[in-house]
């Protein structure tokens, strides 16, 4: 059995629907990927990631990115540093004092935090976001790594894009995962119903602070397990099959998509076996590679990535029958 | 020491690097060629220059250079912020009281970039401009603040030209300060499936997998001392070279600067003396030294060939080792690949990275292709008959770049001078003695920051094209090229794009919901579907066109409106359209086609929002001639 269950149930009883999110949010704390979540406003993206980081102990960091996002706010002050070094005397024969003077910053805010929250990433002005999704990506602040174990970014749909430039889609690289949420009550899905009845029936604090029912030793314990995660020959030829009908026949190529080796290669890799791991698995098979589906929403063209889950059941089936 | 058998030392110092070279070609699945190419640029004390596809092991592989060689190794990964401290070493500030005044003095204490044997210079083009230049002064002199660097090679990765819209691709001339240029493909974009299966099998090994996640936490072992290094480069540097190498030099230069000649896609190469006499001679020479030859014969010439990624046009890239082999009269195989005696299994690697080089131009030719107007892509289905539509394209082209060229103050920009601080948190862009004399209340005004610039990025075209009953036949045809030419050029640009057919009513074509997007291919596909009906209406589509533009921002954006009528349905002046793109800085441009009067309203339009106005006549040849009205 997979050791989230308890975090998982916490998620359940906080929020209501949104089970691909949620699986999505454990796979990326098992996986230490970032996350990207679009979708209205109100649809519960930051609870989840606030949930999950009380439910586990751990360091959490929210921000909401807005036009005048300061750096310092994101990863602490600036600190100006003087040390004062002897020289010797100078041509003109006096010797002299010197100070060596050094910029660092004094880590706060991101470079601190284990399960950051940026809500509303593409609303930072461009100074801002370089450096945060620079840090997101080395995963270091200069020469020192950072505690930080998953980012859950949110943005709002693409089309409004009033006051600023969809993110390119070369930063939304930097989220391993990404998808689409919609709201419950917008879908009309049973989902909202239950939402409703839960606030009408007047029990429920509207946002009741979650015990921790897991730690990071837990996670980081996952975490190496999941690096023992089987890979059978079977289901390396099933994703691979995967890309090259996206590259063959839905012409995915270096100027509408981001199909990269190391997304695509390796991190698919360890995606895989994190579902596997979620699933209680020892070893990944047919049915992980649903899990392709999170990867590709803003990396292939939309016709790509709608038929993605026909081209892994007609992957699947192939290699089944073979 | 080495008195009773030199050659014998030197043939162990060749093989030290032919171990180097077989380490490094086993780091990376299915990219051979460039870790023959690292290996020479070692050898030969030249830097080197990695580009490829985000993803596909750059890093990872410039790493291993490093650590397989055991050089002492300064890894400086650039961004926008980096700045001249960070590569040459913290500011010293002194002060000498003489007299009863104060002088201060900003010197630099030397950082680590300086005292590296090899530098790592990751994304290298997101280097600002005023960090940039010192930078590649400083590797081509090899010499900073006054002393000799012990630097042997530099090695830099950067993203493929065009691929990553943000960042200013390097110059040829900046490119030029390495000697060495590789091109690493993606595998699986390049179809590379084979070696693709062969990554995955590597990944889905147990355990294994901490250290393909992340290519710098990779311990190697060294494979040789420094000593052995540096005699092995100053050996390789004394080598001779034949005079019949020197003379097939000569003659390969004259067919390389011919057939450069010969394409008309050269665009900016640039085969600069500094580059093909020392560099290019020393990579020969390290060529045959790693064969274990005597001197440098002929077929090491094959060692220029790792050159070329920035110095030739990409056809003559693709064809220099027929050019090579026809020159030499030898089999094509003249590369490392030959010395299998002393690589085993180097033979199949050679091949596998054959299929590489030659897979890789096709899968992104259409915008990487350097010519004003390539040849219709074969994306673009079969090549329709002629219209000369490049006059239009140039001018239009004109204009994009005019809004491109001047830059915008944008904070996320590359520094471009400097401006009075306004906000304490741009101290961190401020200059650092000024910063802190302002803390110490030292300064009287503010301290000078970066001020920082982008061009503008991206912009956007929006393609209305008219398919009204009156636009079949030829027209149609003539129409669908325009669209497509159009498209080439946005993408080349990475422009976001927006195509709305109209007759009587417009009809978006939209990806996603939204109207502008980058699905440049799908869109030629529909441009090619339009059939005629209908009457036309210019007000429809001018609407949703302004409609679509009116959220983005920025100044580069265009409406290019394509007609061969007069508008019947609407208001036929679209006083309303015209009013609103003058106020969002939409340029309209109007194409009218055909051998009618063009209507006086489509000059209006362009007159007043500062658009083009063509005009397409058709030719009694079957063709179509655009000419500005």
């Amino acid at each position: 059995m997979s050791d989230l269950t308890p975090l998982r149930d916490l998620l359940d009883h906080h929020v209501v629907g949104h089970d691909e999110a949620k699986a999505a949010l454990l796979l990326a704390l098992i996986t230490r990927e970032h996350i990207y979540v679009e979708g209205p406003p109100g649809t519960a993206k930051t609870r989840l990631a606030e949930v999950a980081a009380k439910g586990s102990e751990l360091d959490f960091f929210f921000y909401q990115l807005h036009r005048d996002t300061r750096l310092a706010e994101l990863v602490g002050d600036i600190v100006l540093e003087r040390r004062k070094v002897k020289t010797e005397g100078t041509a003109s024969g006096t010797a002299g004092e010197a100070e060596r003077i050094h910029q660092r910053i004094e880590p706060g805010g991101l470079l601190t935090a284990e399960v950051a929250v940026l809500d509303d990433i593409s609303r930072a002005p461009g100074e801002a976001l370089n450096v945060l999704l620079r840090i997101l990506n080395e995963r270091r602040f200069g020469a020192e790594p950072i505690p930080l174990m998953a980012a859950i970014a949110t943005g709002n749909p693409m089309d409004d894009e009033y006051y600023n430039e969809p993110l390119d889609p070369a930063n939304l690289d930097r989220f391993a995962l990404q998808l689409r949420v919609s709201g419950l009550i917008q879908s009309g899905v049973d989902e909202a119903k239950t939402l409703i009845d839960r606030f009408a029936s007047g029990s429920v604090v509207e946002q009741p602070d979650p015990e921790p029912v897991t730690d990071r030793t837990t996670l980081d314990a996952l975490n190496r397990r999941m690096y023992e995660v089987e890979v059978g020959a079977a289901v390396r030829a099933a994703l691979l099959d995967v890309l090259r009908t996206l590259v063959l026949e839905f012409e995915c190529n270096e100027t509408n998509s981001l199909l990269t080796d190391r997304t695509f290669l390796v991190k698919a890799i360890k995606i895989l076996r994190g579902a596997a791991l979620l699933a209680g698995r020892d070893a990944v098979n047919l049915e992980d590679l649903a899990a392709l589906s999170w990867m590709t929403t803003f990396r292939v063209p939309p016709e790509a990535h709608e038929a993605l889950p026909r081209i892994i059941g007609r992957v699947s089936r192939q290699i089944q029958a073979v | 020491m080495t008195r009773p058998a030199p050659d014998r030392r030197i043939a162990d110092l060749a093989g030290t690097f032919v171990e180097l070279r077989t380490a490094l070609g086993r780091v990376l699945v299915g990219q051979d060629e460039s870790a023959t190419g690292l290996t020479l640029a070692l050898l030969a004390e030249q830097h080197a220059y990695l580009e490829g596809p985000p993803g596909c092991g750059k890093s990872e592989l410039a790493a291993a250079l490093a650590a397989l060689s055991g050089a002492r190794t300064h890894t400086l990964v650039f961004h926008r912020d980096i700045r001249e401290t960070d590569l040459l070493g913290d500011v010293l500030l002194s002060r000498h009281r003489h007299r009863g005044h104060e002088r201060l003095r900003r010197e630099l204490i030397p950082g680590p970039l300086l005292q590296a044997e090899i530098a790592l210079l990751e994304d290298l083009p997101r280097s600002p401009g005023e960090a940039l230049g010192p930078l590649l002064r400083i590797l081509a002199e090899r010499n900073a603040l006054g002393q000799p660097l012990p630097l042997e090679s530099a090695v830099a990765t950067g993203p493929l030209e065009q691929v990553e819209a943000p960042i200013d691709p390097l110059e040829p001339g900046q490119l030029d300060r390495f000697a060495v240029q590789l091109r690493l493909t993606g595998l699986l974009t390049g179809g590379l499936f084979d070696e693709a299966a062969v990554l995955l099998e590597r990944g889905a090994a147990r355990e294994s997998s901490r250290t393909a996640v992340r290519s710098t936490a990779t311990p190697r072992a060294a494979v040789m001392s420094s000593a052995t290094r540096k005699a092995a480069q100053r050996a390789a540097a004394a080598l001779k070279v034949e005079p019949r190498t020197i003379d097939a030099y000569h003659r390969l230069l004259d067919r390389l600067r011919l057939r450069s000649a010969d394409e008309s896609a050269s665009g900016d190469r640039l085969m600069s003396d500094r580059s093909f006499s020392s560099a290019a001679l020393r990579l020969v020479r390290a060529h045959a030294f790693l064969r274990g030859a005597p001197a440098a014969a002929p077929r090491d010439l094959g060692a220029i060939r790792y050159m070329v990624a920035h110095r030739l046009p990409d056809e003559v890239q693709e064809d220099f080792d027929h050019i090579l082999e026809e020159l030499l009269g030898d089999p094509p195989n003249v590369t490392m690949t030959e010395t299998g005696a002393q690589m085993p299994g180097a033979q199949s690697q050679g091949d596998d990275s054959d299929g590489a080089a030659a897979a890789s131009p096709a899968s992104d030719s259409w915008i990487d292709d350097q010519a004003d107007l390539p040849a219709p892509p074969t994306l673009f289905g079969k090549p329709p008959p002629p219209a000369q539509v490049d006059p239009l394209l140039r001018a239009l082209v004109g204009r994009i770049e005019r809004g491109r060229i001047d830059p915008d103050t944008d904070p996320g920009g590359q520094p471009r001078g400097y401006r009075p601080l306004r906000d304490l948190d741009e101290l961190i862009d401020a200059d650092l003695i000024e910063a802190l004399l302002f803390a110490e209340g030292r300064l009287p005004g503010a301290p000078r920051t970066f001020e920082r610039k982008r061009k503008s990025a991206g912009g956007a075209v929006a393609v209305l094209r008219d398919i009204s009953a009156s636009m079949a036949g030829r027209l149609t045809v003539w129409s669908s090229q325009v669209v497509l030419g159009i498209l080439r050029v946005a993408a080349r640009r990475r422009m976001r794009v927006g195509y709305v057919e109209f007759h009587h009513r417009a009809l978006p074509h939209q990806v996603g919901g939204r109207l502008l997007h980058r699905s440049y291919s799908r869109l030629a596909e529909q441009a090619g579907q339009a059939k005629a009906v209908g009457q036309t209406n210019y007000e429809a589509p001018l609407r949703t066109a302004l409609e679509g533009l009116r959220g983005g921002s920025g100044r580069n954006r265009h409406i290019v409106l394509l007609t061969d009528g007069l508008p019947i349905i609407g208001d036929t002046t679209v006083r309303r359209e015209r009013q609103l793109a003058r106020r969002l800085g939409v340029a309209l441009h109007t194409v009218f086609l055909g051998n009618g009067d063009c209507p006086p309203v489509l000059d209006d339009i362009s007159l007043e929002t500062g658009g083009l106005r063509f005009y397409g006549r058709p030719l009694t040849g079957g063709g179509l001639r655009l000419e500005e009205r």
